[in-house]
């Protein structure tokens, strides 16, 4: 071969296949993959043992009684959660965000704040709160509140930011205030995409308040926890099917919701129509209602009786002396080598869950193969992470090997629905043209459509990844490995220094990921 | 032969006639121009040609294989011999300039050479002898996303030279591109089938560019050949009857019609309500 007719891409292409390699292996060493152990006899038997105790389904009155409650709670904490939610969000939104301002300061103060309330996770948050507040929806209405807050609060900055600001400053040049400005000139662009993400957040907090249960929040969580703990199969099975009908459901109705905020006003004084006037009414109900069904009332907090005084100052000061128990965080060296090794775990767990859920997404979005199994990426996303890792535990035993199955289980139903649109949405003439010069069609899907699709493919790889990482670091409440064991263990023996410590790293490494995903974003355009 | 089209019909599943009664042949070797209004049907009869679209009356029979008994192996084996060239070069944007030419052999290339070739491309001497022939063998190792719509039109070419078809079907190959450049192009492809032995069928839009260069012209109107004649013996009042539709003048390269784009009305009138 002549020297000219090399592919200069090569030696990249090769130091880049090189550079995965190295360092691919070793995460993959951390995350223990052992497929071998998914065929062990003895793990086969117990989880077929298990699998097979899922027919039937447990279909007994009182456990359906329960159920229902289970259900009617987990929407109620979600409902809840996003009330609360909302409420922070709203004015540190504001706060946080530069539209509307004649000179673009970012507050720095509010900025922080919200990336800590949304750098520890929500399920941190509720393991926290159910030791303050002891078992029961509380915690996880009040975790779901601090953490979907700090996100709505950055999402909304954001998407303020992102309109047209000319329409703002023209209202403030004229006089008016920043609230009058931004309601006026920037709330009519953004409004759609701020309603949109707001449900689309309601829907992320069902699944949330599901898992939330796992550490005793309440809910559908608590009673499969329980139901796995004695490893009742039927039990499973029901609350399983409850989760995607309650997940379909959502699934369904915000899709509606968000069609719905595309028609045009209706022709008269008053924009709002039966639909939104009923909407608004349904509501305000389900907010109080869902309050009032868990019990937390505004009220027991506020009327203070003349015997209940002490039992505050009391209670008050247990929470003083619990927050206080996490100050200063344990930084001896070796204590920081092992929360080293939960990040690298945590990492671990992450990069080799998304790799194969991205191979198992790929095929399954494939044209060939999509129709027959859309029902299975379905039902793989709607069991949420935590729950496939329960059951992946028993598959493989407790550890990190346990985690990555769960999220390439669940990631692969994601991933693989993003990928059918995005396939779908790539364009038809390239792959076309190379199957009309007589290519088979396999070949013309990778020289001719894949190109084509690749970017969207490999972004949103990449946006799963960042919420995988975040995922990992609690997979391990159930024993999943990575960061959320450490914690899990610490809290549960009451040390709280250490705890704090893998606190705070959770927290960087949420940070690390925003920024570097971020750069990546940036890099690849 | 080349191809014979005996009575050939096309009707899309909407109802509309696209084609109908065409009777066309032509032998290995043959370079014939279509030209026509837009709506005419050149397009879906290079779609039959192409085997794009099945013919819904008539029969139709591409370098001796017998379009109304297909099988898919068949087709298969057909369309390695057919070359189109289309409007909008069908190119994904990301992938290099190497690879979209190399992807013209994907029909007759064992599978594990198409494969390898997604990661080093096996044929590179063969892809740069291609684009030397379009005078872009310095754009071999760009990204298509690097190049001009022209030079992406004419990757649309070498991939066809590498090709190496029997048929080279090219639907308004240069609609996109400068007069003089065109006129090369158009050159170009006629050598190439003048080269190889191969049949080629062109739509233009372009009507001197069509009598100049080929030898055989066909005017399609309204789903039916209008008149299938020599260049020489194409005369001005055919070609306005054949162009009724579209006013009294022709299409011609050097004053090609010119269509305001929907963005630049728009923007106009924006203007003009602003004002």
């Amino acid at each position: 071969m002549s020297r000219i007719d090399r592919d200069p891409a090569a030696r990249s292409r090769l130091i880049g296949a090189l550079a995965m390699l190295v360092i691919l292996w070793p995460l993959f060493q951390a995350a223990e993959v052992k497929p071998g152990v998914l065929f062990d006899p003895g793990n086969l038997k117990v989880i077929g043992n298990f699998l097979a105790g899922f027919l039937p389904p447990e279909t007994g009155n009182e456990f359906l009684g329960y159920l229902a409650k289970a259900t009617l709670e987990t929407l109620a904490i979600a409902t809840a959660g996003m009330a609360l939610a909302f409420l922070i969000a709203v004015p540190m939104g504001y706060l946080a965000s530069g539209a509307g301002r004649e000179k673009a300061t970012l507050n720095p103060v509010t900025r922080s704040l919200l990336t800590i309330l949304r750098g520890i996770p929500e399920l941190v948050w509720a393991l926290i709160f159910v030791r303050v507040f002891g078992l029961g929806p509380a915690a996880g209405v009040l975790a779901l509140g601090l953490t979907y807050g700090g996100m709505l609060a950055k999402v909304y900055a954001e998407i303020l930011e992102s309109v047209d600001a000319a329409p703002a400053r023209a209202l403030r040049h004229n006089g008016a205030d920043r609230p009058l400005a931004i309601l006026y000139g920037l709330i009519p662009q953004a409004s759609k995409e701020l309603a949109s993400y707001t449900v689309y957040r309601w829907e992320c907090a069902i699944r949330a308040s599901v898992v939330m249960g796992f550490v005793g929040a309440g809910g559908l969580g608590q009673l499969m926890d329980q139901a796995m703990k004695m490893l009742n199969g039927g039990e499973a099975a029901t609350i399983l099917l409850a989760f995607m009908v309650l997940v379909f459901a959502a699934d369904g109705f915000s899709g509606w919701l968000r069609r719905a905020l595309d028609t045009p006003p209706a022709n008269r004084a008053s924009p709002f129509g039966w639909r939104s006037g009923g909407l608004g009414l349904a509501l305000v109900v389900s907010i109080v209602a869902s309050f009032s069904y868990l019990e937390i009332g505004l009220k027991s907090l506020l009327t203070l009786g003349p015997a209940f005084d002490s039992v505050v100052v009391e209670a008050a000061r247990s929470i003083g002396e619990f927050v206080a128990g996490f100050f200063p965080p344990d930084l001896s060296a070796e204590w920081l080598a092992k929360v080293g090794k939960g990040i690298w775990e945590t990492l671990a767990i992450s990069v080799v869950g998304t790799l194969l859920a991205a191979v198992a997404g790929l095929l399954l979005a494939l044209p060939k193969w999509r129709a027959p199994f859309s029902f299975l990426l379905n039902t793989l996303r709607s069991v949420p992470e935590l729950v496939w890792a329960t059951i992946t535990a028993l598959a493989v035993g407790l550890g990190p090997f346990a985690g990555a199955l769960a999220l390439a289980l669940h990631t692969a139903g994601v991933l693989g629905r993003l990928y059918a649109e995005a396939l779908d949405n790539a364009p038809p003439a390239p792959g076309q043209a190379l199957r009309l010069a007589g290519a088979p069609g396999g070949f013309a899907f990778l020289y001719g459509t894949l190109p084509g699709a690749a970017p969207q493919l490999i972004a949103y790889t990449l946006y799963r990844w960042e919420m995988n990482i975040r995922m990992a670091a609690i997979l391990g409440f159930v024993g999943a490995g990575g960061l959320g064991q450490l914690l899990y263990f610490e809290l549960s023996l009451f040390h709280h220094a250490q705890a704090s410590t893998v606190i705070i790293a959770m927290l960087l490494l949420s940070i690390a990921v925003d920024q570097a995903s971020a750069w990546l974003r940036r890099a690849m355009r | 032969m080349s191809f014979r089209l005996n009575g050939v019909g096309l009707t899309h599943a909407n109802g509309f006639v696209a084609l109908k009664g065409v009777m066309l042949q032509a032998e290995k070797g043959e370079r014939i121009a279509l030209i026509g209004p837009s709506g005419a049907g050149k397009t879906s009869l290079l779609s039959v040609l192409g085997t794009a679209l099945a013919p819904t009356e008539g029969l139709a029979e591409v370098l001796d294989f017998d379009q109304n008994f297909w099988l898919t192996a068949e087709v298969k084996k057909l369309r390695t011999h057919i070359g189109s060239i289309h409007q909008s070069p069908p190119i994904p944007g990301r992938q290099r300039v190497v690879t979209a030419v190399l992807a013209g052999k994907l029909g007759q290339w064992p599978a594990w050479k198409s494969l390898a070739s997604l990661v080093y491309p096996l044929d590179i001497a063969g892809a740069r002898a291609a684009l030397e022939r379009v005078d872009l063998a310095d754009k071999l190792f760009a990204r298509c996303d690097q190049l001009s719509g022209g030079q992406l039109q004419r990757v649309g070419i070498a991939r066809v030279l590498y090709q190496q078809p029997e048929l080279i079907l090219a639907d308004e190959p240069v609609s996109a591109l400068d007069p003089t450049l065109a006129l090369a192009t158009i050159r170009l492809l006629i050598a190439e089938a003048e080269a190889r032995g191969a049949t080629l069928v062109a739509s233009l839009h372009a009507v001197d560019l069509a009598i100049g260069n080929f030898s055989r012209i066909v005017g399609v109107k309204a789903g039916h050949i209008a008149f299938d004649l020599p260049a020489s013996e194409v005369t001005v009042p055919l070609l306005h009857d054949l162009y009724a539709s579209e006013g009294d003048e022709l299409p011609v390269q050097a004053h090609e019609p010119h269509f305001l784009s929907q963005a630049a009305a728009n923007e106009a009138a924006t203007r003009a309500a602003c004002c």
